[in-house]
Formats: structure tokens, C-alpha cells, sequence
């Protein structure tokens, strides 16, 4: 654009036409609004019913500016319970902290089954638990209305979430791909007492214990006091939760870059 | 006598003080107070995640979420030295233009409603729903988008966008000259709104003051065409330039850029309708993606390997030149995180541009200001 813009409307004089002349611009807004309503009656209407759910909403007879509830809408979360491995990365991803893993029945006395147990007074509903779930069990619903009547009832434990899922509510159904990364769980050989600690903590059982050569001690050497078996890890199959670092008592296992 | 016009005041749009000292009916003298909404973004970034510090960045401006959010990832991606893909950058261009209209949308129904219109607020306010309804159709959320990643964004648009994107811009072009006749045409608005808060142009480039009110002062400074970034190197537009300096220039001027918007937008999605491609770079660093798990050695590896560096980011945001500074010192959060917010400076000007006119004058031009408290005190 060359020139600077300037007001270009013709002003008058008459103080009829200061009020007519705006009056025309809204009576033909007024005459579109009943073609094109532009208000939902909530409570009888909703915004998931289909006919909000057509087009953006600016056809004839569709409401301007009244758009549907899509199914990628971020609202409460659902959680299959039968498919959480218990790898904590919702937990972990949660940028408000509003995610503790409790235990719920279902796993061994050793090995405690734990499932996010998510409290809404606190989250954001910014969608890093459901993009971070490796097993897709944690997702989010359109469903948004949350009333409760104490703090207490916005905490939704693991066995909520999945009543929710089990209401086969709409799911959000972009799936974010997680990004390739060349980084991979290496061990430290030299530090390793062969524990299993690891082995036995791990989600996706991706971590065998192998038996490794127990080696000759040389004269006036003593040989340390270990297990004579060593991690050795699926990176198939492994999620990257980091599960098996924060267990790892002599923290010989951290993240690496493969090679 | 000093007068407070604020905390609580329909004027101030958010939460800060305005105190202008009067002489009967005349402003002699004024005193911006800014602080109330302070939240310290800048300090809880320094203890969040690179990811994480995109979802404060949508609180940061609860109407120009993506602008910030865009101004944060180009300063975290220069940092860490990772380049998103193309059709990313086109989706954040996108992201933005169609930002900028709902943000002016905002604008025109605060600014409209400060000089008494109601019915024009009600339309402004309708119309910029199909924007946020566009908005929820690809990211889940009307306001809180949490869409763009460092290295790309999160999703794809769903089957369909373009045509409906399409569908709005059209209509919202006609709106355009709705708005214009309501407003442009009715002489009670001319009389109110001409002349008043003149900020000349050396008194802007005095200030700092910079975005629409700059340009309503004749000075060509965009930084979409100055500074290119993300795809506006390749798209095709002009920057909205008047020279009034008054509060009828700046209307003039915001509804320029929300026409040269659509034209961006148009070539936007013509340009996405052909080429898909990736959305997020591959091989970003693991602490990046959406799962990690920072436990263990990891602090110690990360300063090992990952080089250092700083990333600076300037963007064009509806309400002026927004900038960031990101200082990734190889950890996994960055070391400082510094925001330049442009309204914090267009609202330190009002000494500039209030006095000398009287009280009843202040909601105009204020308003024609287009203030965000949140991003004003972060």
C-alpha cells in the first residue's frame, strides 16, 4: 500500500442522518439475525448435538458463531485401566503437576498396578498426559462440565476416569506422533550389582537379566560383591519412561545416544 | 486533583491504574500504574521444561495466544539450534493471521462499547467466535491452544479445514464493510473519535511505541516485512500505514491489517492445500518430546553434549513488536526466558498522547490503545 489510509465516508450535517444513517446498517444486521440466529440455548441445546456439528456455522439457518464441540476437544480425561503399564509418563509430562499415580487392584503385592488419579482443580487441560501416553489408554473427552461441590470432588481417582471411559464418550482422534529420537537407556558395566531392581520395575518388560561370565580374580584382588547377571534392554519395546533410572540403586543405568 | 481510573475501571480492560491529574475538566498531567497482574512468567519458565513453558505462554495474552506462543518458539528453536519443518512454519503463519484477526475483533468490540455502541460489540464479538471455533476444530481448545511444539507443532489440520477456513474469511470480509459503515459512517463516531489522542510520530519512535498505533502515525514499520520470519518471506502483502495519528487512524489501520489477514490467509491455505509434508522435526533432542522423564544422570549428560547457545525472536503481534530472548545454557530447561511485551510501552506513553484532552476523552483513546494487562506485567 502506497498511500497512508484515510476515512473516506461522507459526513453531514443533518443530526438525523448521524443516528439514521448507523440505524440502517444495524436493522440489516437485525434482519440476518433471523436467519442466522447466533445463540444456543444451553441447557436444552448443546453443542454436541448434531446440528451444530455440520459445517462453521455460517449457512443459512446455522447459528453464526456457533461452532460444535469437535471430537479433539480437550476436556476431562478417560483412562483404560486394563491397558495402563504404569510408566508414570503422564505424571511426568504434567506441567501443573496434577497427576499422582495411585495404586489400584489389579497388580501383584510386589508390583503395585498405578494409574494416574488426576486432580481438575489443577490442570490446564494442555493435552501432555494424553500425547505422552505410549499406550493411548490415557485420552481426553468433549466432555466439559465439571461442577462439584468441595475441592475434594475435583480430584478424579483412576477408577472415575475409567467410568468416563467406559461412557464411549467421543475421543480425541489426532494422535500425536511422538518424535523419533536416537536416545536409548545405556548402562554403566562397572557399577551394575545385578539387582533387578530394573528388571523388575520395568512397565513394558522390555529388560532381561542376562548372566554374564563371572571373571577370574587375579592373586591378592578381590572380587566384588555382585550378582553375576546384567541388564540388557528391548529398545523396541521400550517406552523411554525412565522407570528403570530412578530405581536403579547404584545409578549405573542413564539416558545415551545410540552410536 | 489526581484521579484514579482504575484498578477496577470499565476503562482500563484488565487490571492496572491509570491516575491523571485534572484541572477541571482538562488532563494535566498522568501516571500509568501497571503491576496488578504480575505472575512471574519470566521466573517459573526458568524451572519448566522447554515444552512446558508453551503453556504459559497461551496466559501470557488471553487474546493473542498463538502470537506469543509463535514468539517463544522461534527464540527456543534458534537456542537449540533446531530448524521445524516448512509446512510448520506455514501452520504457525496461519496460526497467526487468523490470531491477529480474532485479536482485533477483541479489539473492535472493547474499543466500540468504550464510546458507548453496544450493538457493534455484540457483532464483533460473534463474528470472532468463528475464528475460535476454527481454532477449536485443529487444537482442542478456543483459547488455550498449547499447539506449537519447539520443532514444528502438534497436530496436522483435520480433513476439511481449508474449505471451512475458506468459508470464514469470506464471510468475514463482507463484515469488514459492515463495520466500516456502522462506524466510519455514523458522524457520531467521527465527532468522538477524530482528533483525539494524537501521538506523533517522533514522539512514538521516543517511546518505543510500536504496532498499529506506530503505523497510524505514517511509519511504515512492520516487522513481517522488515525482519521476515516463518513463511512471510514467501507470502504477499502490505502494511497498513495512515496519518492521522488519532484514534480514528488506528481504527482505520487495525481494520486494514485485518483485510491484508485475509489476503495472507488465502495464500496461506492455498499453499497447504498442496503440500503436505511433516509437521515436527525429527530427530529433536529425547527431553523434548512430549514424554521424558528427568530423573538420573540426565542434567550432568545433557551439559556434557548438548551445545549451548541463545536464541533472540521478534514478531509482529496484533498489538505491536513483541520480543523474546531464550538462554539455553544445555540443560533441560532454559536459564532465562525474557519477554519484550509491546503494550507495557504504548501504555507507558499515555503522558504522551492524554495530555491536554479532557476526562471524557480518556475511553477512546484508551481504548484505541487495545491494552492486554497480561501481557502487559507477565
Amino acid at each position: 500500500m502506497t498511500e497512508p489510509l484515510t476515512a473516506t465516508e461522507k459526513t453531514s450535517d443533518n443530526p438525523i442522518l448521524w443516528v439514521a444513517k448507523p440505524m440502517v446498517t444495524a436493522a440489516r444486521q437485525f434482519a440476518r439475525s433471523l436467519l442466522h440466529p447466533s445463540t444456543v440455548v444451553y441447557p436444552f441445546e448443546r453443542l454436541e448435538d448434531p446440528k451444530f456439528r455440520t459445517e462453521v456455522g455460517i449457512e443459512s439457518g446455522k447459528p453464526i458463531g456457533v461452532g460444535p464441540i469437535w471430537d479433539n476437544y480437550r476436556g476431562v480425561h478417560a483412562l483404560n485401566i486394563d491397558t495402563c503399564i504404569s510408566c508414570n509418563l503422564c505424571a511426568f509430562s504434567c506441567p501443573d503437576l496434577c497427576i499422582d499415580m495411585v495404586t489400584v487392584p489389579g497388580g501383584d503385592p510386589k508390583h503395585p498396578k498405578k494409574c494416574p488419579q488426576i486432580d481438575y482443580g489443577k490442570c490446564s487441560y494442555c493435552g501432555f498426559c494424553s500425547d505422552a501416553c505410549p499406550e493411548g489408554c490415557l485420552s481426553m473427552t468433549t466432555r466439559y462440565e465439571l461442577s462439584v461441590h468441595s475441592r475434594r470432588e475435583m480430584v478424579f481417582p483412576p477408577e472415575k476416569l475409567f467410568g468416563i471411559y467406559q461412557q464411549k464418550l467421543p475421543m480425541n482422534p489426532i494422535r500425536v506422533e511422538r518424535p523419533a529420537n536416537e536416545d536409548r537407556i545405556v548402562l554403566e558395566p562397572p557399577l551394575c550389582i545385578g539387582c533387578n531392581a530394573c528388571s523388575r520395575d520395568c512397565p513394558t518388560n522390555c529388560i532381561t537379566m542376562m548372566e554374564i561370565p563371572k571373571p577370574e580374580a587375579k592373586p591378592g584382588e578381590k572380587l566384588p560383591k555382585r550378582i553375576w547377571k546384567e541388564p540388557v534392554i528391548n529398545d523396541s519395546d521400550c517406552v523411554r519412561c525412565g522407570t528403570c533410572i530412578s530405581v536403579c540403586p547404584k545409578e549405573c543405568l542413564f539416558w545415551g545416544s545410540r552410536k | 486533583m489526581w484521579i484514579n481510573m482504575g484498578p477496577q475501571h470499565p476503562m482500563t480492560h484488565g487490571l492496572w491504574n491509570l491516575r491523571v491529574k485534572i484541572d477541571g475538566e482538562l488532563i494535566t498531567d498522568c501516571d500509568p500504574e501497571m503491576g496488578y497482574l504480575h505472575r512471574g512468567i519470566e521466573k517459573i519458565s526458568e524451572d519448566r521444561h522447554y515444552n512446558e513453558v508453551i503453556t504459559l505462554m497461551d496466559r501470557t495474552c488471553y487474546v493473542a495466544g498463538f502470537a506469543w506462543e509463535h514468539l517463544y518458539v522461534l527464540a527456543a528453536e534458534e537456542a537449540l539450534h533446531i530448524q521445524p519443518p516448512e509446512r510448520a512454519e506455514y501452520l504457525r503463519t496461519l496460526c497467526e493471521e487468523f490470531q491477529r484477526i480474532g485479536s482485533h475483533l477483541m479489539w473492535y468490540a472493547a474499543f466500540v462499547q468504550d464510546i458507548g455502541l453496544m450493538s457493534p460489540f455484540l457483532y464483533g464479538m460473534r463474528d470472532r467466535d468463528l475464528v475460535l471455533d476454527l481454532f477449536q476444530s485443529y487444537t482442542g481448545a478456543r483459547m488455550t491452544y498449547e499447539y506449537m511444539r519447539v520443532g514444528g507443532v502438534r497436530n496436522d489440520l483435520p480433513p476439511g479445514f481449508t474449505g471451512h477456513a475458506r468459508k470464514v474469511l469470506d464471510w468475514l470480509s463482507d463484515r469488514f464493510v459492515e463495520y466500516d459503515r456502522l462506524c466510519l459512517g455514523s458522524d457520531i463516531f467521527r465527532k468522538r473519535c477524530d482528533g483525539l489522542g494524537v501521538l506523533s510520530a517522533a514522539d512514538c519512535v521516543a517511546t518505543g511505541v510500536t504496532g498499529p498505533m506506530l503505523r497510524s502515525a505514517g511509519v511504515k514499520r512492520d516487522v513481517r516485512r522488515d525482519r521476515p520470519y516463518a513463511a512471510y518471506p514467501q507470502l504477499d502483502f502490505d502494511v497498513a500505514v495512515a496519518d492521522g495519528a488519532d484514534v480514528t487512524a488506528r481504527y482505520l489501520v487495525r481494520m486494514e491489517e485485518m483485510r491484508q489477514s485475509v489476503r495472507l490467509l488465502r495464500q496461506v491455505l492455498d499453499w497447504l492445500d498442496h503440500h503436505p509434508g511433516p509437521v515436527l522435526a525429527d530427530r529433536l533432542p529425547r527431553w523434548l518430546g512430549a514424554p521424558y522423564a528427568p530423573v538420573g544422570k540426565e542434567e550432568y549428560v545433557l551439559k556434557r553434549n548438548y551445545p549451548k547457545g541463545v536464541g533472540f525472536s521478534s514478531i509482529e503481534e496484533p498489538h505491536g513488536e513483541a520480543q523474546a530472548y531464550v538462554v539455553n545454557e544445555g540443560s533441560e530447561h532454559p536459564y532465562r526466558v525474557k519477554f519484550r511485551s509491546p503494550v507495557f510501552a504504548n501504555l507507558s506513553a499515555t503522558r504522551h498522547y492524554l495530555v491536554g484532552y479532557r476526562v471524557a476523552d480518556i475511553p477512546p483513546i484508551m481504548g484505541s490503545v487495545d491494552i492486554c494487562v497480561g501481557e502487559v506485567d507477565r
